[in-house]
């Protein structure tokens, strides 16, 4: 099984400034899964109103589809370097 | 033959080595180069690897050429026309992203068929299925691309 991602590290720099930021991803998740219990019931309401139109089915796909891909982004790191400027993401 | 090929080779003639210690290198610089076929992809940080199991990391590299070569003051380039990429995605975020296409409309889907055909690509994207796409994920372990432009910037992608 593969571990959530925890730390994600941003770091932009050009010829005057530099910016670096580690965001820590396992500290956010409690609370958007707070924000998840407490939307869950508008959630569920939209599901099942949209859910005669088929659109409800995708609105719970997309749910899952959401957080798979969050739980899938560990080790992405994307780093692109131009003229004077520098954008470095890593998701460990 | 490679470089250190060659070498090994010219250590052996010139008798720094012995017959079997030329055996043993050999065998060495086969099997760092087995999992890309070539050895040119130790700059590109995949140092060699071999990709003989699952591939786990598809990479994206781009390198400038010898005009774009890096100032050595923060890793930033001269010249503004030439930038280096480096992109790693992990294989478990592709096979998320793939299965994605389960959210994607059937009017949507249908529309994506007609444009394919009209490519004269004769595919139905319906037809994707889950052990189709870890087929297709397994199979990119033997995929390598590398492209190199007029201007000496290089293009890579392969797994790892």
């Amino acid at each position: 099984m593969t571990r959530p991602p925890m730390l994600m590290h941003i770091k932009v720099q050009n010829q005057d400034k530099k910016f670096g930021l580690w965001l820590p991803l396992f500290l956010l998740m409690p609370l958007a899964l707070v924000i998840l219990i407490i939307l869950s019931s508008l959630i569920l309401i939209a599901i099942l109103v949209l859910w005669p139109s088929g659109w409800g089915r995708y609105a719970l796909l997309a749910l899952k589809a959401a957080f798979v891909t969050f739980w899938s982004t560990r080790g992405l790191e994307v780093d692109v370097q131009n003229g004077s400027q520098c954008v470095y993401v890593s998701i460990v | 033959m490679t470089e250190n090929k060659k070498k090994i080779l010219e250590m052996l003639a010139q008798n720094k080595i012995s017959a079997d210690e030329a055996y043993r290198l050999l065998s060495a610089v086969d099997s760092g180069e087995g999992g890309h076929g070539n050895a040119g992809h130790e700059d590109t940080g995949s140092k060699g690897t071999e990709v003989k199991g699952k591939p786990r990391y598809l990479r994206v590299t781009v390198t400038p050429g010898a005009e774009g070569t890096s100032s050595g003051n923060g890793g930033l380039f001269k010249d503004g026309n030439v930038g280096r990429v480096n992109v790693r995605v992990p294989m478990s975020l592709i096979r998320a992203g793939i299965k994605l296409t389960s959210l994607i409309p059937p009017e949507a889907l249908d529309k994506a068929n007609k444009a394919l055909r009209e490519k004269g690509i004769n595919f139905d994207v319906r037809n994707i299925k889950s052990e189709d796409i870890e087929e297709l994920i397994e199979a990119l372990g033997d995929m390598e691309i590398d492209v190199e432009g007029g201007k000496g910037e290089k293009v890579k992608v392969f797994v790892e």
